[in-house]
């Protein structure tokens, strides 16, 4: 360990290699458009289970649903290179987020049925279309709090 | 978490591969980490089997197609080895940038003559 006068510039060396590893963090066209799409499909749940006929079964759709999620983030991780760990409600740089998409799919949600209850199907519809941008808008605020996580290196200096 | 120097991450290029890994990803691809550390395919190949070797770091090899693909990740003794060097390093960064300041405040820019001379100049030829 001779060279330690040099041991700053190696720190410094390093969070501007955990910059470049940050910034590989990129959301594809295909991710974007295919997360819009699933959304909109779990926005689209109040409509199906008044327009559709009776006995049509719903679980397939969400089968499908999930196995396409799921192909997604196998395909970003092999863009990207970097699979993050599974993180949920407990972990703190991420909690605001995680509760904004919550809040906003409950309350899209019950407000869909409430406005299809009374047959006000075109602001259902605006509400839902609303819920799938605010989606689409945590999944970005998501994204940087993660970038932001790797550049500042997770916890450890 | 003790802050301690480790000598098998003091070197550079082990510091960016343990470093990088540490950042918050579960596993890295062998390209990614390539490309975020800037440095060839065999010194990461080379020092990458160092790293496995001390137990450090677990490799995870598997193909898509017919191209090789490689995970790298830290396992639990590298990443405690590397979370106490790291805590190591900004301590020893802390107490050089503490010492960069006191030599500036020690030497005024000259014509700066409300700046306060904390260390006086030697007394050449004073008898």
């Amino acid at each position: 360990m001779g060279d330690v006068a040099r041991d700053p510039a190696a720190l410094e060396l390093l969070r501007v290699q955990r910059a470049r590893l940050a910034d590989r963090m990129r959301l594809p066209w295909w991710y974007l458009a295919g997360s819009a799409i699933l959304c909109a499909l779990v926005f689209a749940g109040p409509f199906s289970s008044r327009y559709l006929p009776q006995g049509v079964p719903t679980w397939p759709i969400f089968v499908a649903a999930v196995a396409v999620a799921c192909l997604m983030q196998w395909g970003l991780t092999r863009v990207t290179g970097i699979k993050l760990p599974f993180r949920n409600l407990r972990y703190r740089p991420g909690r605001p987020v995680g509760i904004t998409i919550l809040v906003v799919f409950l309350a899209a949600s019950e407000t869909e049925f409430l406005l299809i209850g009374r047959d006000l199907i075109v602001a259902a519809i605006a509400v839902a279309a609303l819920a799938v941008v605010a989606e689409m808008a945590c999944l970005q605020a998501a994204l940087r709090v993660t970038r932001r996580e790797l550049r500042g290196g997770g916890g450890a200096a | 978490m003790t802050a301690k120097p480790d000598p098998l991450i003091h070197p550079i290029t082990r510091l960016s591969i343990c470093g990088l890994l540490a950042a918050g990803a579960d596993w890295v691809e062998f390209a990614a980490l390539r490309d975020a550390a800037g440095i060839s395919d065999s010194v990461l190949s080379k020092q990458s089997r160092v790293l496995e070797d001390a137990g450090y770091v677990e490799v995870r090899k598997g193909a898509v197609g017919r191209r090789p693909r490689t995970w790298f990740r830290l396992t639990a003794e590298g990443r405690q080895a590397v979370e106490g060097h790291l805590a190591w390093l900004a301590q020893l960064e802390e107490a050089f940038s503490a010492s960069t300041r006191d030599v500036r405040q020690a030497r005024p820019l000259p014509g700066d003559r409300d700046q306060p001379r904390r260390v006086l100049p030697p007394l050449l030829g004073s008898s």
